[in-house]
């Protein structure tokens, strides 16, 4: 049993990571008050971006931080339209995963199966030793253990700093932002955009540590699963952390299921996490906690008179 | 809710002799296009006071307080602040010179705590403690003696207690100069007591306070001075314990010299358009009266006595109770169900830009708004006549600017209203409401809007409800006094005394 639930887990963890990053970032960027339906799109630009530029320099760091540069810069245009032009948030999310897919598609051609230097698992020096846990948790790359890191700091970003408080502040109500001299427009760029970096750096997992080569649709539903995990973790980190493992989890599950060749078509358990995204909205919705969404979320802010 | 309920600390507040203004407006006018909202306002704040500013709605009470939080910049005038001059060109620069205001809607984040929304903005430092926030909040409250706890979520409180929220806000800012608009609309009259020794509490530190308000009562149990203002205008500065009654405060504050004048004929009256049967409930008690074709019926009375329920009763916006109201004949059952497009009930809403059109419609999909059955044809609509029967209409009606693709918002409050008017008439009402139709417009729009409803008597008849006093004497044939939910009073203006009967009715005195 151990012997296959352990390597289970560890590639649930593993499988995970992108999710987290991406669902982490589109909740900061929900908690400003700016629904962000590109994060698709966003994550195949950033995988692309940083597949390319480990291609090119062979640094995977430098690598990591082309994907979430490659997602800042996208999400501004998603910033730009719906912050500073008003645009509807949902048509510019969509657009912009459409835009991003195919912008991926075309670019990734001559790429496809070559390999780039990306990151390696190895053995995280102590807590690699600890029993089952260390087995799970702590034979990754270095990636998955940074992404351990995130939802603390976010966490911290939001209830011990000042910057967090007038973040949440223009997600829930940007005119008493306004109202006590703060700047709610520049400050749903900064949520966007943070939001962005970290969606990209999702992205760039995919190819620097998930596949260590180009492969189009590299993003594969993730960036949705995402916008459906923020909901379900009633924007909270800590429940981000759940919702993205318990995904991971299926997905890994999934393919382990089709690699011990079980009688059950292929296509069907590539269903799962999506079927499992609708179970989750409908209990989201069942449970009736809408209440913990960002009042403002989805309405931009008009200018006054 | 009356006098004696407020308990009024004994104290001998004579303003001292040498005592100077902490805010002085000087000559201050501010205009919206064509309407003048504050014409030439003097007024001085001491500290340590409280001042009252007693007014009807569209007073321009609202317009002077936005100029002193920062809101609006003054057209004319000075506004000085410890006897020197400042311009703020921002709701920043009046905080930083002292003045806070505390809105009608609050601004208050609902999912944070007290200390949060205290302290949003001026946390101090980069890196926060909710801990100390709360101790720093839960401080400050104790010694103004505000009951509040900061670690509580906004959600979790009561009106009052988010009221006393903001209170803390200006408070931490150093506000000396607290702004409250219209600070009891939302209180139950327990909090209104609470809010009250509040108040108090805080001018012995030497705050001064603004206090907004219509409501007579309060205004006389709270207030230090008091200051009238009507028609954008400094009506008089009164003290408190030199008001002889109430309705003599009331009369001051609604007016009673005539600014406008119309030639009204009597018309021959026709059948029942509107029947009130012993209307109780919805805030309203024992309401009962009728209205004809061919006369014009004003309501009239101190803000939120009741006017706002019976209009909503009357129009359908709320259910009245089984067999009160009754509409051309019909109980409003039986009326709302079978009411036509054309030749039945009008309502032209106080609320032009919001319940009367929408803002962003044209002029149009405006008019289709409730003559839409009149330009069906089977299942279509036929979109090319309405755009022809609205060209008319702005030629007719003279609205501006004449293009039929203007969107609501980008009209004047005079022309808005025309429109409104020119759809609802175009409708050929049998019954038509109004409601505070010349609110803020200008004298010439006033007129059109009056000659207007006068000529729609040939084929309708009209309930007024108004705050203008004058606009009531020279429409109505009959004008009916609310006060606390009851017409204490029905009047014939064709009689002579009609019009200094009013003001003590609608302070509630019958004698």
């Amino acid at each position: 049993m151990w012997e296959f639930l352990i390597p289970l887990f560890a590639a649930t963890v593993q499988s995970g990571t992108p999710i987290l990053y991406a669902t982490l970032g589109e909740m900061m960027t929900e908690k400003g008050g700016v629904l962000n339906l590109g994060v698709e799109g966003i994550m195949s630009v950033a995988a692309l971006a940083a597949y390319l530029t480990s291609y090119y320099t062979g640094s995977p760091w430098l690598a990591f931080l082309a994907g979430g540069t490659a997602g800042m810069a996208f999400a501004s245009l998603h910033g730009f339209v719906c912050i500073t032009c008003l645009g509807n948030q949902v048509v510019s999310g969509l657009a912009l995963t459409i835009f991003g897919l195919g912008l991926t598609n075309f670019l990734g051609v001559p790429y496809v199966g070559l390999p780039a230097p990306g990151f390696t698992p190895f053995d995280f020096p102590l807590l690699s030793s600890i029993p089952v846990i260390g087995d799970i948790f702590f034979r990754h790359d270095m990636l998955v253990y940074v992404s351990f890191v995130v939802p603390f700091v976010f966490w911290f970003f939001f209830r011990r700093t000042s910057l967090g408080l007038h973040v949440a502040a223009t997600g829930e109500m940007p005119a008493a932002a306004a109202a006590v001299g703060l700047k709610p427009i520049a400050l749903r760029y900064f949520a966007v955009i943070a939001g962005g970096f970290l969606m990209g750096l999702g992205g760039a997992y995919l190819s620097l540590a998930y596949t260590h080569l180009w492969t189009n649709g590299l993003a594969g539903g993730r960036g949705w699963i995402a916008v459906a995990l923020v909901i379900f973790a009633f924007w909270r980190p800590g429940r981000a952390v759940a919702g993205a493992y318990l995904f991971g989890g299926v997905m890994a599950f999934q393919l382990r299921l089709q690699a011990m060749g079980t009688h059950l078509p292929s296509s069907l358990l590539l269903m799962l996490p999506y079927l499992l995204t609708i179970i989750v909205l409908i209990f989201s919705a069942w449970r009736g906690r809408r209440i913990d969404a960002p009042a403002a979320l989805g309405t931009n802010i008009e200018p006054e008179g | 809710m009356t006098t004696s309920a407020f308990v009024r600390p004994a104290r001998v507040r004579p303003l001292p002799e040498d005592a100077a203004p902490v805010v002085s407006l000087k000559g201050v006018t501010k205009r919206f296009g064509k309407v003048v909202a504050n014409d030439g306002i003097s007024l001085d704040i001491y500290p340590g006071r409280i001042k009252a500013l007693l007014g009807e709605n569209g007073a321009g009470k609202s317009t002077m307080m936005s100029m002193l939080a920062g809101r609006y910049q003054p057209d004319e005038g000075t506004i000085e602040v410890d006897g020197v001059p400042v311009k703020f060109s921002s709701s920043k620069d009046a905080i930083a010179a002292g003045i806070g205001m505390v809105y009608q809607h609050f601004m208050l984040v609902d999912s944070m705590t007290v200390a949060e929304n205290v302290l949003l903005g001026q946390e101090g430092a980069f890196f926060i403690n909710p801990k100390e926030m709360e101790s720093r909040v839960n401080e400050l409250a104790r010694s103004y003696g505000l009951d509040v706890d900061a670690s509580d979520y906004i959600c979790d409180l009561s009106m009052g207690e988010r009221q006393l929220v903001e209170i803390l806000k200006l408070l931490y800012r150093e506000s000396r100069i607290l702004i409250f608009d219209e600070p009891t609309a939302v209180l139950t009259p327990e909090e209104t007591n609470r809010l009250f020794e509040a108040l108090w509490r805080m001018t012995e530190q030497g705050k001064s306070i603004i206090f907004i308000s219509h409501k007579l009562e309060e205004v006389i149990a709270l207030a230090d001075e008091i200051a009238i203002l009507r028609r954008g205008r400094i009506e008089g500065e009164l003290d408190p314990s030199a008001i002889e009654s109430k309705a003599d405060l009331a009369s001051r504050m609604v007016g009673k010299e005539v600014l406008l004048e119309v030639n009204r004929q009597p018309m021959d009256l026709g059948s029942l358009v509107l029947e009130v049967r012993n209307l109780t409930g919805l805030g309203l008690t024992d309401v009962d009266f009728s209205v004809r074709r061919g006369e014009i019926v004003a309501v009239v009375g101190v803000a939120g006595n009741g006017q706002k329920e019976l209009v909503e009763a009357v129009t359908g916006l709320v259910k009245p109770p089984l067999d009160t109201v009754f509409i051309m004949g019909q109980p409003w059952r039986k009326f709302f169900a079978e009411s036509t497009w054309n030749r039945s009930m009008c309502y032209i809403p106080e609320d032009r830009l919001g319940l009367a059109t929408l803002r962003n419609q044209n002029l149009v999909d405006n008019l289709l708004l409730t003559t839409r059955k009149g330009f069906a044809r089977g299942m279509w609509l036929d979109k090319k006549r309405a755009e022809r029967h609205t060209v008319k209409l702005i030629e007719k009606f003279n609205i501006r600017p004449g293009r039929i693709h203007a969107l609501a918002w980008q009209l004047s409050g005079g022309n808005l209203q025309k429109a409104v008017l020119a759809r609802e008439l175009y409708r050929e009402p049998r019954f038509i409401v109004a409601e505070q139709p010349t609110q803020g417009l200008d004298v010439s729009a006033t007129e059109e809007v009056w000659s207007r409803l006068l000529e729609a008597r040939k084929m309708a008849g009209v309930l007024l409800v108004t705050g203008d006093l004058n606009e009531a004497l020279q429409l109505a044939d009959r004008i009916a006094v609310m006060y606390r939910g009851r017409i204490l009073g029905m009047l014939p203006t064709s009689e002579a005394e009609t019009a200094s009967r009013i003001g003590p009715l609608m302070a509630g005195v019958l004698d």
